[in-house]
């Protein structure tokens, strides 16, 4: 254990306090752009590629890793403290497993970081200038987090044996801090891209008024919570398709036990967060409109219209996979049978959102076609591209989804409570209300103006997730001396199921890089809205086609990143073995 | 032969992102251009001109197709068919001009029944109209069922002021290999500049535009294009034609031109130009 645990420590901890180093000193650099007035040169080239996507690629892999380092350790913590009060082993080792991905992976992020404040500095020196000078303070608040969260890291990965038994609190307490800096890291992060979207603390010739108003801008809060939600989603889902690749590799059942078990957890923790993150996209596309509704309708109705289309097929793909995964994983669970019949009626709901979802509004026509049509918008269809129809779509595919974790739930369990009858009845009463308030919005918002629609959205997601915790309120003690139908057969699951793991994760790393683009696109030829016009030759915003090449490109790099990454941390694994 | 598992699962995830990449390039491909600065500024310019530059900005530039559209009632923005006419009946006592102009510069000071007031202030960042771009959207405006009579001098002097600021301040960074002071001394000297512009504290001569604060109101572009060609850059509303002397492109050197360049960008005072016809008033 000694010999394996140094040489991760060789390759990682040698790599990454240099790394920090390097960046205090980008910082600085940065730092020192901001001071004289106005005499920087605006921008450079990058050969070959140019400098947008120079640093376009930076930032999306950068982003990438940033994602899945914090968003992992939040629910490892989680697993770690489950298998601390329940006395299972099996928790720690996940756990254990699971901080194991994030610490190799942070040297990779520690280094994109600081390509990435390498490539504004000498790219687009007047623009980094700028923000240092807003941001400057903030800039230092983030190295000296980078170096406190680094050193958390090393203490609560390397004190894992050294901080178990009696001081395992401690360790549980290391982890709390270490999620503590990881998450303010990325707020403060957050408050620097936010004000490029939604500037506020200066004046109109951007000129720094208030630090704390730049940082707590529109969009900062509502970015902010989205992020920490999307990072819990991206980190499992990247853990379950590490879990599936190790399961298809594996070479025993106790191995494809365990990596089938990693996978459900991974998989678990994705899919359960991503149900809240509608409402906080929700939020955040009000704040948007809120602060500028040239740039909400920009973003939803402009030239970026199509894009939602395209953010559509990964969501159906999404929600679909990860139904399709638990009833695969049904299959392995005896007495799962009784519930087959209502596979069919889920696949309808959710085809049917999907259709909903991938309807555009607005077409793109010819004179002919727009005559026939009576104008852009399908006679027929039109009406299911607004938002009203897409909002009631996703809110029924969540419970739907929701519906079948349910189902998975109690595959094994037959419920002995004297209740059961009048529970189940509450419990389909519930979802019916639920789904009624869906729908009643869904139609109501077609009658309405699109900033009060946009609300009706709130209501319709805290329905969903009302439902869910009322469900469940009565689902945990209604099954709790349940009778058992059998004990779920790990590792016994089709294989194609963890060919499912590896779509979500792609899908999941391909969509956080297309609602990056969108969340950058929509400043158009700004590179802060309305203060810093982008005036470089490149400053042409680019179309769909394109924008999904290089998302493409970035996120095959990113994987390709992961997957050597992750066999340079496995090979002390392989070393302790041989 | 057996496949080895990294390639199965390489191929597929590549397979994956190659649907959706394809499925991104086969619906339309609409990409945000940077908007160009229209300026008319004293330029000969006949109405039906003026109408279609101002189409283009309706189209472009000012972003009003989101939510306006013309014989079809939108649901975020009146239709505009006819609104050269039914201008005149917004507001009593007020011209379709006068309610035209105010509705792009101060769009909440009067809203149609049934709209919100989200229409932002079309001289402001982001749309950032400049007097030249404003003077031909209510052009195309007016074109729809009414009279084209709107004038330059209708639009008010402040209006793009941020914009015209904040182009100015970008502007003044453009970097170039000129010498101010050189500059100042050609514009006194072999440029003869100061016989008919003043300049700050330097001239006083009223024959041509006070270019005290040109480097605050014109793009660099603009200034080293007018140097060139003053006839083809068109004259300021209210100074005679063709006064300015079309061979400085010949006379002076490649450093004087850039040298007098760079001296007109550093004119940014505070004092507005005074027209004559505005001072006669």
């Amino acid at each position: 254990m000694g010999k394996r645990q140094g040489r991760e420590r060789r390759l990682t901890g040698g790599v990454a306090l240099p790394l920090l180093g390097v960046f205090l000193l980008a910082a600085g650099a940065a730092w020192a752009q901001g001071a004289p007035g106005g005499e920087t040169e605006a921008y450079r080239s990058f050969p070959l590629i140019g400098s947008r996507l120079a640093v376009w690629g930076a930032a999306q892999l950068h982003l990438n890793f940033a994602a899945f380092i914090l968003g992992v350790p939040m629910f490892a913590i989680i697993v770690e403290f489950i298998g601390w009060r329940t006395q299972d082993a099996r928790y720690d080792w996940l756990a254990r497993q699971f901080m194991k991905l994030t610490f190799v992976a942070y040297s990779a992020t520690a280094l994109l970081g600081g390509l990435l404040t390498f490539v504004f500095i000498t790219l687009y020196p007047r623009f980094f200038g700028y923000l240092a000078g807003i941001f400057g303070p903030t800039m230092w608040v983030y190295a000296g987090l980078f170096f406190v969260e680094t050193f958390t890291l090393y203490l609560y990965y390397y004190g894992w044996d050294w901080l178990s038994g009696p001081r395992k609190g401690i360790h549980l307490g290391l982890g709390v801090l270490l999620n503590i800096w990881g998450t303010i890291l990325m707020f403060v992060a957050n408050a620097w891209l936010t004000f490029m979207m939604s500037p506020s603390g200066v004046d109109e010739a951007g000129k720094l008024t208030s630090l704390w108003g730049a940082i707590y801008n529109p969009t900062w809060m509502p970015i902010n919570v989205h992020r920490l939600i999307a990072n819990i989603t991206f980190g499992g889902a990247i853990a379950a398709a590490y879990a599936a690749f190790r399961f298809l590799g594996a070479r025993t059942d106790e191995e494809r036990a365990q990596y089938d078990w990693m996978g459900y957890v991974g998989n678990f923790v994705a899919v359960s967060s991503l149900l809240f993150l509608p409402f906080a996209g929700y939020w955040l596309g009000r704040e948007i409109y809120a602060f500028n509704q040239t740039l909400g309708i920009t973003m939803m109705g402009g030239f970026m219209s199509w894009l939602w289309v395209v953010q559509a097929i990964l969501i159906g793909v999404l929600f679909i996979g990860s139904n399709y995964y638990l009833w695969l994983g049904m299959e392995r669970i005896p007495g799962s049978e009784r519930y087959r019949s209502y596979i069919p009626y889920l696949v309808m709901i959710l085809a049917a959102g999907f259709i909903v979802w991938a309807t555009p509004r607005s077409m793109v026509a010819t004179l002919e076609e727009a005559r026939a049509m009576g104008g852009t918008h399908h006679p027929v269809l039109g009406v299911l591209g607004v938002m009203s129809a897409k909002n009631t779509a996703v809110n029924l595919m969540i419970l739907t989804t929701f519906v079948s974790f349910l189902l998975y739930r109690r595959a094994n369990r037959v419920a002995t409570v004297s209740w059961v009858r009048s529970g189940m009845t509450a419990q389909w009463i519930i979802m019916g209300v639920a789904a009624a308030v869906v729908t009643f919005y869904g139609v109501y918002g077609y009658f309405v103006e699109s900033i009060v629609r946009i609300g009706f959205s709130v209501y319709q997601v805290l329905s969903v997730l009302a439902a869910i915790v009322c469900v469940m309120a009565i689902d945990i003690p209604m099954f709790r001396r349940a009778r058992s139908t059998g004990a779920i057969r790990w590792g016994q699951i089709a294989p194609r199921s963890q060919y499912v793991l590896i779509l979500l994760a792609v899908s999941f790393t391909w969509l956080m890089g297309l609602m990056g683009f969108a969340r950058s696109g929509i400043r158009q030829h700004w590179h802060v809205y309305g203060i810093l016009r982008d005036t470089s030759p490149e400053a042409v915003t680019p179309a769909l086609g394109y924008a999904a090449n290089m998302i493409t490109a970035v996120t095959a790099i990113f994987l390709a990143f992961l997957v050597l990454i992750f066999w340079l941390g496995g090979l002390g694994e392989r070393g302790a073995k041989g | 032969m057996r496949v080895p598992l990294i390639v199965k699962v390489g191929t597929f995830a590549l397979a994956v992102m190659g649907v959706y990449a394809y499925y991104a390039n086969s619906i339309p491909q609409i990409q945000s251009t940077l908007p160009e600065e229209l300026s008319l500024e004293g330029g000969n310019v006949t109405p039906e001109q003026l109408v279609k530059a101002g189409e283009g900005i309706f189209k472009g530039k000012g972003t009003c197709e989101i939510c306006h559209r013309i014989g079809q009632k939108g649901t975020r923005a009146p239709d505009l068919a006819g609104i050269g006419a039914t201008a005149a009946k917004r507001k009593p006592g007020m011209s379709a001009k006068a309610y035209i102009i105010e509705s792009l510069l101060d769009p909440r000071a009067y809203l149609v029944e049934g709209y919100p007031g989200i229409m932002p202030k079309v001289d402001r960042p982001p749309i950032g109209l400049n007097r030249s771009e404003l003077w031909a959207t209510v052009a195309f405006l007016q074109s729809m069922a009414g009279t084209v009579d709107v004038k330059l001098d209708d639009i008010p002097k402040t209006a793009g002021a941020v914009v015209a600021a904040e182009g100015a301040a970008q502007g003044a960074e453009l970097k170039l290999p000129g010498d101010p002071k050189a500059g100042q001394v050609v514009f006194m000297g072999k440029g003869a500049c100061i016989a008919c512009h003043k300049a700050g504290a330097i001239g006083a001569s009223p024959i041509g535009p006070d270019l005290s604060q040109i480097a605050k109101i014109q793009t660099p572009e603009y200034i080293m294009a007018k140097i060139l060609d003053p006839a083809g850059m068109g004259t300021m509303a209210g100074y005679p034609p063709n006064m300015m002397p079309p061979t400085l492109g010949q006379t002076l050197t490649a450093k004087e031109y850039i040298d007098l360049v760079s001296f007109l960008l550093t004119l940014k005072g505070e004092a507005a130009a005074q027209a004559p016809a505005a001072s006669k008033q």
